[in-house]
């Protein structure tokens, strides 16, 4: 990738942000995008419409990325404006957005890729009509209450019964079981709220799991799925997630509705 | 423990809220499911950032989906 890169300090490159039709150009007016060198403006190829900034090609070189995503700020502050402007694009018009950091060396090269791409686009903007993305998380306690030991009363813990060993390798056993069924029951929660969250989905996908830094120490998290879903079902999936919530116990996080940004890769 | 659902406080369409929490929108925005580590260190190796080429861009996604468990996470 970087052997492509520019040789001048001074060059510029083209970042982009969203491919659209049809913008109202008013929507990214004011917008300040990734960078403060020139505003955000639109690029146009026949129907498809690239929504684009010229930026400082020494600014968005990978090394300068690979240091970037090492730095939260900066990577919140990158993230944040790239959508900014692909949520304004898509509240005026149908909109794929492209992932953060896609540039080209050129406006040029980029009319190229719209023109080759042109195809995928269309059948993107096709998939995506109507829809919005919805993310739902799933969480499960991480500590329930432990009872494996309750089940002996102080007068047996005072001192060593006969059989005490015996107990205790029960109780071990016990608790291994326990875990277990914990983790099953987690899966199966996990499971049967992805089933049902994709049956009144277009398509779904399941991200990776967060960790435990994030997700907090007094939960896991067994399912981070995000879903198409055509707008006139989304109270739909509102009321879903609500009732499976209550019918497995669960913990479940509804985020959205999201520009479709998970779902314009696969056509 | 809250067993309700937390929806978004989502003022308009597709315009998502000022307070998206960050890894949400990374695993969005990066398309591809970033891990995030307590120091937000990303596994950049698994994230071709920086595309130059719009078939890399279209055709990188949903590639990897996790095992449930992978990370042995406590239960």
């Amino acid at each position: 990738m970087t052997e492509r890169g520019p040789e001048r300090s001074d060059a510029n490159a083209t970042y982009v942000f969203a491919v659209c039709r049809n913008p109202d150009p008013s929507a990214v007016a004011g917008l300040p995008g990734v960078t403060d060198k020139a505003p955000v403006s639109t690029l146009s190829l026949e129907t498809l419409t690239a929504i684009v900034q010229t930026v400082r090609a020494c600014e968005f070189t990978n090394e300068a990325w690979q240091a970037r995503l090492c730095d939260q700020r900066q990577l919140e502050r990158y993230a944040r404006a790239h959508h900014d402007v692909v949520a304004a694009v898509a509240a005026c018009c149908p909109t794929v957005p492209l992932p953060m950091a896609t540039l080209y060396q050129s406006e040029e090269r980029v009319r190229d890729a719209l023109a080759n791409e042109a195809d995928r686009f269309h059948a993107a903007l096709k998939r995506i009509a109507h829809h919005a993305e919805w993310g739902v998380k799933v969480y499960v306690p991480s500590c329930p209450p432990d009872d494996s030991n309750r089940s002996t009363t102080p007068a047996d813990r005072s001192r060593p019964a006969p059989g005490a060993g015996l107990a205790y390798l029960d109780r071990k056993r016990g608790a291994q079981e326990r875990r277990e069924r914990r983790q099953d029951e987690a899966l199966q929660a996990a499971e049967a709220v992805d089933a049902e969250v994709r049956s009144l989905a277009t398509a779904s996908r399941r991200l990776r799991l967060h960790g435990p830094q994030l997700a907090g120490e007094r939960r896991v998290q067994v399912l981070n799925a995000t879903y198409l879903v055509a707008e006139h079902r989304a109270a739909e999936l509102t009321l879903l997630a609500q009732a499976l919530g209550e019918r497995t116990g669960a913990q479940i996080e509804l985020s959205g509705p999201w520009v479709p940004y998970s779902f314009v890769g696969e056509v | 423990m809250t067993h309700g659902v937390v929806p978004w406080d989502s003022p308009g369409p597709l315009d998502g809220p000022i307070g998206v929490p960050l890894v949400d929108l990374l695993d969005r925005v990066l398309a591809t499911g970033v891990v995030i580590s307590g120091d937000l260190v990303i596994a950049i190796a698994d994230v071709p950032l920086v595309r130059l080429s719009l078939h890399a861009l279209l055709s990188s996604v949903s590639e990897r989906v996790p095992a449930p468990w992978a990370d042995g996470g406590p239960l």
